[in-house]
């Protein structure tokens, strides 16, 4: 439904890992934030490719993707975006 | 009245605590051979208290209400929420009078930060503060900004907020030697098709000029600019904060090091506190 209530139920879901602690990790809740079917997959499945296509913040991403156990950039695969064309701007520190 | 007795800026990587061992011996030792060195400094300078600036990671405030600038009020903060970091989970003493005073004072000077009670202190500041006071007993007045989420606030705007919240660490009467210290960058990528990589020729432009004092070229540059660096590289509104409290003087950069292990930019840069700068 909106790009900001699929952030909020990724962000919601990361604070009830945190307040579970060492505890059994809780399933993420995807009733009430009025997300598609589409979004509901993808947080579910979960697709971090497809959450990451949606525009989601890459906080949260990252938070997610820790949590689902992957460790440094062991996600970048999932997150090739082939639809994008490569960004070629010079910055001032590039020689 | 308040001296800034040291001042650092220190990469804040999850990794330095969570896993310290994974990163090249050398850079490693290196890296942390520099936290020692500030460490030593701060003992040498008997620093009563610190101030300390970093991203939000959306540890505080989300998308509903995301402060620029937000100042931690309460005379302690429980951190870190991370439970992997491997840091021992504590109320972190702060100094509840510092704190109000800075607010108050950067109100007056134009300033608009958020006022917050009941802060967490998350890997953004206890990667670093662990590694200055182990035992989590020096104060630490908190302040989170924002350095993820667009629209932020230029480096500009937080060099003159930096030359702001100089001014009222120093017209604090309450205490007579005071730290600040930033917590962030250098270069990182985070949750994009790029993590993991590090621009290490954007680290070492940005550090040359901070050697220098001469801010110029940072801080004209656009946030978009900046953020070819990384997604993450932005947290240095920290360092440029600080940097500017410190009167633009040249940092003695400390170490370097790209590890790659850690995601990160690893860097240390030391400022002379007051008395010192003085003298010279």
């Amino acid at each position: 439904m909106s790009l900001y209530m699929v952030q909020r139920c990724l962000f919601d879901h990361l604070r009830r890992l945190e307040a579970a602690g060492d505890g059994p990790k809780p399933a993420i809740v995807t009733e009430g934030y009025n997300l598609t079917p589409e979004e509901v997959r993808a947080v579910t499945e979960p697709d971090i490719g497809a959450i990451y296509r949606m525009g989601a913040h890459p906080v949260l991403i990252n938070g997610f993707c820790r949590a689902l156990g992957y460790k440094r950039a062991d996600y970048r695969p999932l997150l090739v975006d082939t639809s994008a064309a490569p960004v070629k701007v010079k910055a001032r520190w590039q020689k | 009245m308040a001296e800034i007795v040291m001042a650092y800026a220190a990469a804040h990587a999850p990794m330095m605590t969570a896993d310290p061992g994974s990163a090249p011996r050398q850079q490693a030792e290196n890296f942390f051979g520099a936290l020692e060195k500030v460490r030593d400094v701060a003992k040498e300078t008997g620093v009563q208290a610190i101030v300390m600036m970093t991203g939000e990671h959306f540890t505080n405030f989300f998308l509903d209400g995301l402060p620029q600038i937000a100042i931690g009020l309460d005379d302690e903060h429980l951190g870190p929420p991370e439970v992997w970091l491997q840091v021992p989970k504590k109320m972190v003493p702060s100094n509840a009078g510092l704190a109000a005073h800075i607010t108050a004072s950067l109100i007056e000077q134009g300033q608009q930060p958020a006022l917050s009670y009941g802060m967490k202190i998350d890997h953004g500041f206890m990667t670093v503060y662990y590694w200055l006071d182990n035992s989590m007993e020096l104060p630490m007045v908190p302040i989170v900004l924002n350095c993820t989420t667009p629209p932020l606030m230029t480096m500009q705007q937080f060099y003159d907020f930096g030359v702001t919240l100089g001014k009222a660490i120093r017209s604090y009467t309450g205490l007579e030697r005071v730290g600040l210290v930033a917590g962030g960058g250098l270069s990182h990528f985070i949750g994009e098709p790029r993590v993991g990589d590090i621009d290490e020729e954007f680290d070492h432009w940005f550090l040359d000029r901070l050697a220098t004092g001469d801010l110029s070229e940072i801080l004209n540059m656009p946030n978009d600019e900046l953020a070819l660096a990384g997604n993450g590289t932005g947290e240095l509104r920290a360092w440029v904060a600080l940097a500017a409290a410190m009167g633009s003087a040249p940092g003695k950069v400390l170490s370097y090091e790209p590890v790659y292990e850690w995601i990160n930019g690893m860097g240390v840069v030391l400022y002379d506190g007051d008395n010192v700068a003085a003298k010279a």
